[in-house]
């Protein structure tokens, strides 16, 4: 029994910290009608290649890190607290999908060109409507000679446009599977997505040439939603201490009649609740990080309940930060917009908290009978 | 688990993390599963209780078991683990742990007389209080004022080898029960209100005392009491620490109190928690209605959440890692808990719930100590936000000492304490 983080992850965070304080640098975003294009996407991907995590996941038999999900969030967590505009999503989320679903040479081609650094992936799922289920806005694949052929949209791809790889969910004969296609090969339009430190895009698709994940189809969203549960969570934790730490700096600064703010009760009292739901939202994400790790049956639980919490936290941080800054907070070239923007889009990327509190009391029910 | 240091040219130090062989050997690695069924320690506890089916206090004490945790001759020493699988072999021999009984005694002012009291004290008093032949109670509160608690009025004046007492005590649980009490009075009325206070160690039945029962808006059997003292006389021998110290002693009680209440459970980390709710609302096929399931939901991930801060409090202490600001902030989280989970029972009833009804949900017959049902869970739950210091007053100390905002103004803190109420006199 030990639910204490160990030094070592101490350390790793640390390390994360140091070299994102260093890279990451948000302020040509605090430009008024800033987008996504001026972030540094490109040249943060780059720097991080260079650290290695892309493998993170990956296990080593296939050139990856082979580290479990506690490391992870410790990295994770610190790209959420800086914002680091980076196509890491995206390309976490393809490795899990070719992890879940691809056949053993699949994986080994795939996934070692994603931990040497010299891929990038993204995962497509949702539809037009953001729904995740197949529907009738499907992507259709035939048959067609050796190959596959795909036809059809997908939406909210988070990572497409700067990817090298798509993995895309698609029906083959009625059935939902997985293929790989080459970014090439799509049309990726970015959407004007409010949370300008990510790039999101729909992808066309018109008879692109696709190749089949040849493993078993029906584990691969189950697996990949759970551990994209836990990567958004542990943004959202680490981001909700972030608006937290930020306020509070605030409030000891700013003075108002004749006082700093912070020792008025109406802005002490605000703080110190977020103080406790950063608190929960970080024991949230330590579990479902450590269930995921050790493959623990509750795991989809954790990380359900891990995304639903986390991801409201987030949005009352967020919120209250800007309140405690007051009109200042409310403009461009404050970086507090940033964070409720992220916090926002965080809580409706993969389903709201209230969806995920359906899958908590589904599997519950499930369990009681 | 080892860190290899990679030194890049001409950058920062980085850190390219891997895993040896040592991975297996280590012991700092992150387990959420609790101490196995097999552990030697369990077994020992388990083979105890199966000799002593149904133990006296006595017998409990004598074990090591009322106060594990305490050092040896009282307890066994017991590191947090050897704690939790005490507690979880206490619940499966269904006997009720001398910490829940009596947890004033044993917890607060039983850690008290460790810290704080004198050998001969020590041998007097812990062990009827680890047999549960001694119930405590805690005498800190006045009608005067229980947030601001350091401006209490009740005096203590130095006669001989006694102090004499005199003042009025209010909200105190147990009192009427209680064989034995720790009272903070005001031996120094010339020093600023936190330093002239001073603990005594009292007997309830002590000349002078009287206990009045307040009846609740429960109507349940009384929790609190007021306790008046009229020329009380204690001897100088029962001062826990010097003079002075009272303040400092009291605050370690209540902190030492809050950080238990950082549970599950619907009030103060007692009753039922929101896995009977859950299991209930299951059951009763209510759980069907769509205002109801979110909201259970809700409740029921936030109450995994405390669960989990509880655990990691634990596990921080077994590593020997500072205690974090979980003892606090969960308190905070946990109380308006306990309230919104024990207001959706009520609910899930309809208009129903208002009559007098303990069979508000099915719950296992499971130990709950003394809110075991959900409708005394309820009508109790307003005072969970008051009782230990108010909401407001643990918004402020987390705000202040975890979070370091800039403390709220009291006129009143430096002035000596005979000189606040003097109209004449300006507080500074």
């Amino acid at each position: 029994m030990n639910f204490s983080l160990s030094d070592d992850h101490e350390a790793l965070r640390a390390s994360a910290q140091n070299f994102l304080d260093k890279e990451v640098d948000l302020s040509s975003l605090l430009v008024p009608g800033a987008t996504v294009a001026k972030s540094g996407y490109d040249e943060l991907w780059e720097k991080i290649a260079g650290m290695g995590w892309p493998g993170l996941i990956i296990p080593e038999a296939y050139g990856g890190l082979g580290m479990d999900y506690i490391d992870l969030v410790m990295i994770i967590g610190e790209t959420g607290r800086t914002l680091a505009p980076a196509p890491l999503f995206g390309t976490l989320a393809g490795s899990w999908a070719i992890l879940a679903g691809g056949s053993e040479e699949q994986k080994a081609a795939l996934l070692g060109l994603v931990a040497a650094g010299e891929t990038k992936l993204a995962f497509a799922i949702a539809d037009s409507g953001g729904s995740y289920e197949p529907g009738a806005d499907e992507v259709i694949a035939n048959a067609s000679g050796g190959e596959y052929i795909l036809t059809g949209n997908r939406s909210f791809v988070v990572d497409a446009a700067a990817a090298d790889k798509i993995i895309v969910a698609a029906s083959l004969n009625g059935a939902r599977r997985y293929f790989v296609v080459d970014r090439a090969a799509v049309a990726a339009e970015l959407l004007e997505w409010r949370d300008i430190t990510r790039q999101v895009a729909s992808v066309r698709l018109e008879g692109a040439a696709a190749e089949l994940l040849e493993g078993d189809a029906a584990s691969v969203w189950p697996f990949v939603r759970n551990r994209l549960y836990l990567l958004l969570a542990a943004e959202s934790a680490a981001g909700t201490q972030a608006a937290l730490t930020d306020a509070v700096d605030y409030a000891k600064q700013r003075v108002a009649f004749g006082r700093p703010i912070g020792a008025f009760q109406a802005i002490k009292h605000q703080l110190a609740e977020i103080a406790g739901q950063a608190e929960c939202a970080g024991a949230a994400v330590q579990y479902a990080a450590w269930t995921l790790s050790v493959d623990d049956p509750r795991a989809t639980l954790a990380a359900t309940m891990a995304q639903s919490y986390a991801s409201e936290a987030y949005c009352n941080a967020t919120y209250r930060n800007i309140q405690v800054f007051g009109a200042i907070g409310f403009t461009w070239e404050m970086k507090n917009h940033l964070f409720y923007k992220r916090a926002r889009c965080n809580a409706e990327l993969l389903g709201s908290p209230r969806q995920q509190r359906e899958e908590v009391v589904s599997f519950l029910e499930r369990e009681a009978a | 688990m080892t860190i290899f240091f990679v030194r890049q040219v001409g950058k920062v130090v980085h850190l390219v993390y891997g895993k040896s062989k040592q991975l297996e050997e280590q012991d700092s690695v992150m387990d959420f599963n609790f101490p196995a069924q097999d552990d030697p320690r369990r077994i020992e506890i388990r083979e105890w209780f199966k000799n002593h089916p149904a133990p006296s206090g006595k017998q409990i004490a004598e074990r090591g078991l009322a106060a594990a945790n305490w050092p040896e001759p009282w307890g066994l020493s017991a590191d947090p683990e050897l704690m939790l699988i005490i507690e979880e072999e206490f619940a499966r021999a269904g006997v009720i742990m001398p910490a829940v009984s009596n947890p004033i005694g044993v917890n607060q002012c039983g850690q008290s007389l460790l810290t704080w009291g004198t050998e001969e004290m020590r041998q007097e008093l812990l062990p009827p209080t680890l047999s549960g032949e001694y119930l405590w109670c805690m005498l800190f509160s006045e009608p005067s004022g229980g947030s601001d608690l350091g401006a209490l009025r009740t005096i203590a004046r130095r006669d001989g080898d006694d102090f004499v007492i005199n003042g009025q005590k209010i909200w105190n649980s147990a009192a009427d029960r209680a064989q034995i009490g720790v009272v903070v009075v005001r031996t120094d009325s010339t020093a600023p209100k936190h330093k002239g206070l001073t603990q005594f160690v009292i007997d309830m039945n002590m000349p002078g005392i009287t206990v009045r029962p307040i009846a609740d808006m429960t109507g349940e059997e009384n929790e609190y009491n007021e306790v008046f003292f009229e020329d009380v006389r204690v001897p100088a021998s029962r001062m826990l620490g010097k003079e002075g110290d009272g303040w400092q002693i009291t605050m370690e009680q209540l902190q030492t109190e809050r950080q238990s209440m950082t549970k599950p459970g619907a009030v103060w980390g007692s009753g039922p928690s929101a896995r009977e709710l859950m299991n209930g609302l299951i059951q009763t096929g209510r759980i069907k209605d769509p205002l109801i399931r979110d909201e259970a939901a809700a409740l029921y991930v936030e109450g995994e959440l405390l669960r989990l801060l509880s655990m990691r409090h634990l596990s921080n202490k077994i590593n020997g890692k500072p205690a974090g600001i979980e003892g606090n902030v969960g308190k905070m989280v946990a109380s308006p808990h306990g309230q919104k989970m024990t207001d959706l029972a009520k609910r899930s009833q309809g208009v129903a719930g208002m009559v007098y009804n303990k069979d508000v949900l099915p719950l296992p017959p499971k130990h709950f100590g003394l809110f075991d049902n959900w409708d005394y869970a309820y009508w109790f739950s307003p005072a969970t936000t008051l009782g230990v210091g108010t909401q407001e007053i643990l918004k402020n100390t987390i705000a202040e000492r975890v979070l370091g905002l800039p403390r709220d103004v009291d006129p009143t803190a430096r002035v000596p304490f005979n000189e606040i109420n003097k109209p004449n006199v300006k507080a500074a």
